[in-house]
């Protein structure tokens, strides 16, 4: 047997067991023993790391940011809801769980209360967002219709939620989390402005590409300091 | 009670006065009452000792306010010593085999900034690997020659004589890496970064609003990147360096002072034009070896030589 036949061998049927002939071979070949050797130290390492390992969403966020970039993913189609059980039996269901009845009416009232707050002051409201940044004037009213369209949505949801775990934090810390994201939405909003005048520029859309990655890093990083601190 | 003794048993008799004593006494009273105010000011302290048997990772998560130093020695040893405003922050500090885990970790969530300081200060051997994470709070390291990844939100980076493969990342930090080496990776949305006398043959940096500055040789076969998208992006090179420099700007301006030293191309091969969207220079300094690509959405980039 030949040091090529050994590649064939373990390509075919793996490390263990080796056939005789093979065995034979490794006995007087030193290269091909560091091969074996090698490649089971590889197999043990490989075998030591946890078998599922769950990102966290910036990943996903800035994954989905580069693949639109690429053209590889377009905004995807409103998702349909499969047909299963009654609205009725879904919803008795759900309340069945004591702790989240009551969670839900706990929501309720305080949705009820912020929004008779808001409808008494909504002026002073709208100018507390401005000032904070979130979400910007192109959230608002002009979310891109192009390729970045999905991922600026999805950002665009997840603003107020970032900006709402560290909205109470006087820390220079979250002041400057809070600094920098209005730096980035005002980017943002810079660039889709040029990209609506000069589709074809690539070099905006690049920095538009690279903002909107860092904008969903500096969301993540947002709510996973709000959890650390609530 | 001292000075009772002093007086009475003087080392060499004759030669105490009370000229020569009383300076020392006074020095000695002062910093008797000192050090106990200076110890409540800056409250506890911890100091540990590792030994490393190889290459030693040291993993530092600091969400407390507060500097980390990282400092190297001849020594096979990581030194640790760690300083708390308060007991509302602790540190959790352990060995697994080479690698050192730091945790600074806040005790008390009600506490308040100025209780949550947490100052670390590490000496390592020269050949250590640094994963370094802050919230704010200066991170500033010295003569490692590991590969380092420094993450902050607020607090600004500064390396001096640093060699390997270098990642910061700040969200408004500003990095100042003097006498750096090896490979750098910089991102941040409102940190400027400033390179002096560089020795790096790959650089990749990147801020959304904030300022470039790479004040240095190019090394040759290397490859440089700078991109700003409101600041500015200036370089100064040498006149024995050897380039290709492209720059690139969608709405900014590009300001080169160094004209009569760029040629206009230098290979012959591709022939380079900025796109009809963007403002650009392309050029040659020396043989072109090393390759510089500068861009900035609406800032400026400027060229211009040191020398």
């Amino acid at each position: 047997m030949q040091c090529k036949d050994i590649e064939f061998v373990l390509e075919q049927e793996g490390l263990e067991p080796l056939p005789d002939d093979a065995r034979a071979h490794l006995t007087e070949c030193r290269n091909c023993r560091n091969y074996i050797a090698d490649l089971t130290s590889l197999v043990d390492a490989a075998r030591k790391l946890p078998s599922e390992i769950t990102p966290p969403d910036r990943v996903w966020i800035s994954l989905r940011a580069q693949l639109e970039a690429e053209g590889i993913i377009r905004t995807p189609a409103e998702i349909v809801p499969a047909e299963s059980a009654s609205w009725w039996e879904s919803i008795s269901a759900f309340f069945r769980n004591r702790i989240v009845a009551t969670a839900m009416v706990g929501i309720l009232i305080a949705a009820a209360a912020v929004f008779q707050i808001r409808s008494d002051r909504i002026t002073p409201s709208l100018e507390a967002r401005k000032s904070l940044g979130t979400p910007p004037a192109h959230a608002l009213e002009e979310v891109p219709s192009g390729e970045f369209a999905g991922t600026a949505q999805a950002l665009n949801d997840q603003e107020p939620v970032a900006t709402g775990m560290i909205l109470a934090s006087t820390s220079p810390v979250d002041a400057s989390l809070r600094d920098n994201l209005k730096k980035v939405n005002e980017f943002i909003a810079d660039c889709e402005r040029h990209l609506k005048e000069q589709p074809q520029d690539e070099l905006t859309r690049e920095y538009l590409s690279a903002a909107y990655q860092q904008k969903a890093e500096l969301l993540s990083a947002m709510i996973e300091r709000g959890r650390s601190m609530n | 009670m001292c000075l009772q003794m002093m007086e009475i048993t003087p080392s060499r008799p004759g030669t105490w006065t009370k000229r020569n004593i009383l300076p020392l006494l006074g020095a000695g009273l002062f910093l008797w009452s000192a050090a106990p105010a200076r110890g409540a000011g800056t409250g506890q302290s911890v100091e540990k000792q590792f030994k490393i048997t190889g290459r030693p990772v040291v993993v530092i998560h600091n969400v407390a306010n507060g500097r980390i130093e990282v400092k190297s020695w001849k020594n096979s040893e990581v030194d640790v010593v760690g300083t708390q405003s308060s007991n509302k922050v602790g540190f959790d500090i352990e060995q697994v085999g080479d690698r050192i885990d730091v945790t600074a970790t806040i005790l008390d969530p009600a506490a308040q900034p100025l209780e949550l300081e947490a100052d670390l200060q590490l000496t390592v051997p020269e050949e250590t690997e640094l994963q370094l994470k802050t919230e704010t709070g200066l991170i500033y390291v010295e003569q490692v020659m590991g590969d380092m990844k420094l993450e902050s939100y607020a607090g600004d980076v500064h390396l001096k004589e640093v060699s390997g493969y270098i990642i910061v990342k700040t969200t408004g930090g500003s990095l100042v890496c003097a006498q750096c080496a090896g490979k750098l990776d910089f991102s941040s949305i409102g940190g400027n970064a400033q390179i002096l006398q560089p020795q790096l043959n790959n650089v990749n940096l990147m801020t959304t609003t904030g300022n470039i500055l790479f004040d240095g040789d190019f090394v040759r076969t290397g490859l440089y990147s700078m991109k700003s998208g409101k600041g500015l992006v200036e370089v100064r090179f040498s006149s024995t360096d050897s380039f290709d420099l492209k720059a690139q700007t969608a709405t900014g301006t590009v300001d080169n002072q160094a004209s009569a030293f760029l040629k206009p191309d230098s290979h012959g091969g591709v022939k380079h034009m900025a796109s009809k969207f963007t403002h650009g220079l392309f050029g040659t300094v020396g043989m072109g070896l090393a390759k510089v690509e500068l861009s900035s959405y609406s800032g400026t980039i400027r060229i211009m030589r040191r020398d």
